[in-house]
């Protein structure tokens, strides 16, 4: 396809995800208070609000995705900025799962599988530790919520509930489209508000990987050099803003973190050069959370989206700018390879006790 | 270095391609400085420093392509994994070339010398020959025109010119002081004009071609 083709397709596709995120909110005012008032309390608990997320991200592969589903959530009023933060922060753990199923294809050569695994769980290790320091800290005292509210604010004022974005209007009218479609089939009341969620599901998903897929073609080339630039050459700051470039441009952090498996797994890049880029995947992949907060009616699915944003960037100023803490995940993720590559069924227990167990424990018990 | 994502530029490859042409002129180089101490009466000390440096960029040119033609398969997944593999190929080659321009240098700081020898014109035709294959061989990869016909057969008929030298040294009634430096200089230059033939055909037809109806 040309490239001016694929990248009028790209804008339609972003449009079409807008369209997804409004259809989503949409559809959940429709099914009323007490529906909203069920899905609140079943993540009331912010660990189990965690959970939610880290399942949801692993179900869809994609903590875009989930962040973007997060945010319209919060608009259509389903889910507070409380019981958000924690969601997101579980979806960031969550996107991790890619990169790790990725390098267990490595799992035959001894080797490759150490770097490739100890690669792929350097970001878990780095996203738990985030969370395992900063979720406590956000419940007590709120600096991440606080900032992004202070700069949600900034941005849109503090007038309510309502704020009148732009792009909302633009989608309103394919919106409105879908809710006449399932008046047509005879839909009302909670079935017409539950096809208006699944119908923004699957626009959002569908939409967001359409876009990833076109964008990395788009981008592709500029990838690679950026990538070259990196090997072995560029410090952590520039492996991080390059994770954070390569992350806004395809709109995936499970893209971004992926390619850097095999380089690791070879033996092109080392463990301590794959690491910053994973960790500016974090902060790039929530771009698409705040492109979805454009299309949302709500300030507060803007704060959440910059409260994603904030907790990356927190994260990293906060685990990897401190000389002791950076080298934590490294020797983990290192140690934990080692165990691996001598036990590989315990690398697949890990994977699926830390993304698919764990969580579900975590929402049986705590919900 | 970020900036690099928003410049435009050479895609992966062509980037891998433009820099493998430009370790052919080192090796090129290198195999030139080189036999000037062994057949020109150069002094192996005054060249020593330039030919090993451009080994040695070469070797880490060969490298660091390498880890970019890893790159460029991560990114785009195995849609030109055929010129990929030719690519790393030819690298090797190249960087081969380079070892083999360092050996004739070492046989020059051992001592040895072809300058005075009756048949010294005839060893620097034979240079002159080599050293224009590199040129020949540099266009070939830059142009992406396939290989010119007959370039291959001159190159099979040095290597057997070559091979019947080695054959005669080997046999010879001479003293062994007199031919067995002039059997591993010629060892030297058959395997140099072998990877130079690898290294074309590697960047042309990187993988055999299958035909079922062969």
């Amino acid at each position: 396809m040309p490239t001016g083709a694929r990248a009028a397709l790209v804008v339609a596709l972003i449009y079409l995800f807008l369209v997804g995120v409004s259809s989503l909110e949409a559809g959940i005012k429709i099914m009323g208070a007490d529906t909203q008032e069920r899905l609140f309390s079943a993540v009331s608990n912010p660990i189990a609000g965690l959970c939610v997320g880290i399942l949801g991200t692993v179900l869809v592969q994609s903590s875009s995705a989930s962040t973007s589903v997060i945010v319209g959530l919060v608009a259509s009023g389903a889910l507070g900025v409380e019981q958000a933060v924690p969601m997101v922060m579980g979806a960031n753990i969550g996107t991790t799962v890619t990169n790790t199923l990725v390098s267990l294809g490595h799992v035959r050569q001894s080797a490759e599988f150490k770097r490739a695994f100890a690669a792929a769980t350097v970001h878990d290790f780095f996203n738990v530790l985030a969370v395992s320091i900063l979720l406590p800290i956000e419940l007590i005292f709120k600096p991440i919520s606080g900032i992004a509210k202070w700069v949600s604010e900034l941005l849109v004022g503090s007038g309510g509930t309502e704020w009148k974005s732009p792009v909302k209007k633009w989608v309103k009218e394919p919106v409105g489209w879908l809710k006449d479609m399932w008046d047509q089939f005879g839909a009302s009341g909670n079935v017409k508000g539950a096809l208006m969620v699944a119908t923004g599901l699957v626009i959002v998903l569908v939409a967001l990987a359409l876009v990833t897929r076109n964008m990395k073609a788009l981008v592709a080339a500029r990838i690679e050099r950026s990538l070259n630039a990196i090997l072995g050459k560029a410090g952590g700051l520039v492996a991080l803003v390059v994770g954070i470039v390569v992350t806004i441009a395809v709109q995936s952090s499970s893209i971004t973190t992926s390619i850097l498996i095999p380089l690791s797994a070879a033996g092109v890049l080392t463990l301590r050069n794959a690491y910053p880029v994973t960790l500016g995947a974090n902060v790039g992949t929530t771009i698409t959370a705040l492109l979805a907060a454009l299309a949302a009616s709500s300030p507060d699915s803007l704060t959440v989206a910059l409260a994603h944003t904030t907790f990356n960037i927190i994260g990293i100023l906060s685990l990897y700018a401190l000389p002791f803490f950076r080298d934590v995940p490294v020797i983990a993720a290192t140690a934990m390879a080692e165990i691996a590559v001598r036990r590989r069924v315990l690398a697949v227990c890990y994977v699926v006790g830390l993304f698919i167990v764990a969580p579900l424990v975590g929402v049986a018990i705590l919900r | 270095m970020v900036l690099s994502f928003f410049r435009a530029g050479d895609t992966g490859l062509d980037h891998v391609v433009t820099r493998s042409v430009a370790m052919v002129s080192d090796a090129r180089h290198s195999f030139d400085l080189a036999c000037t101490a062994l057949l020109s009466g150069a002094q192996p000390k005054s060249i020593a420093d330039d030919v090993r440096e451009t080994d040695l960029r070469i070797n880490a040119n060969e490298q660091q392509l390498r880890g970019e033609l890893a790159v460029h398969i991560s990114v785009h997944g195995p849609n030109d994994i055929g010129e990929v593999i030719g690519l790393i190929l030819l690298l090797k080659k190249i960087e081969r070339v380079g070892d083999h321009a360092k050996n004739i240098l070492d046989l020059a700081e051992s001592g040895v010398s072809f300058t005075n020898e009756p048949d010294i014109d005839e060893l620097l035709e034979e240079r002159r020959t080599v050293s224009g294959f590199f040129a020949e061989a540099s266009e070939i990869l830059a142009e992406h025109d396939g290989i010119p016909e007959g370039f291959r057969d001159r190159l099979d008929q040095m290597i057997d010119q070559i091979q019947g030298r080695i054959d005669g040294y080997m046999t010879s009634d001479e003293p062994g002081h007199q031919v067995v430096p002039r059997a591993v200089y010629h060892r030297y230059l058959k395997r140099i004009v072998a990877n130079l033939n690898s290294a074309v055909l590697a960047a042309t037809e990187p993988v055999r071609v299958i035909d079922q109806a062969d």
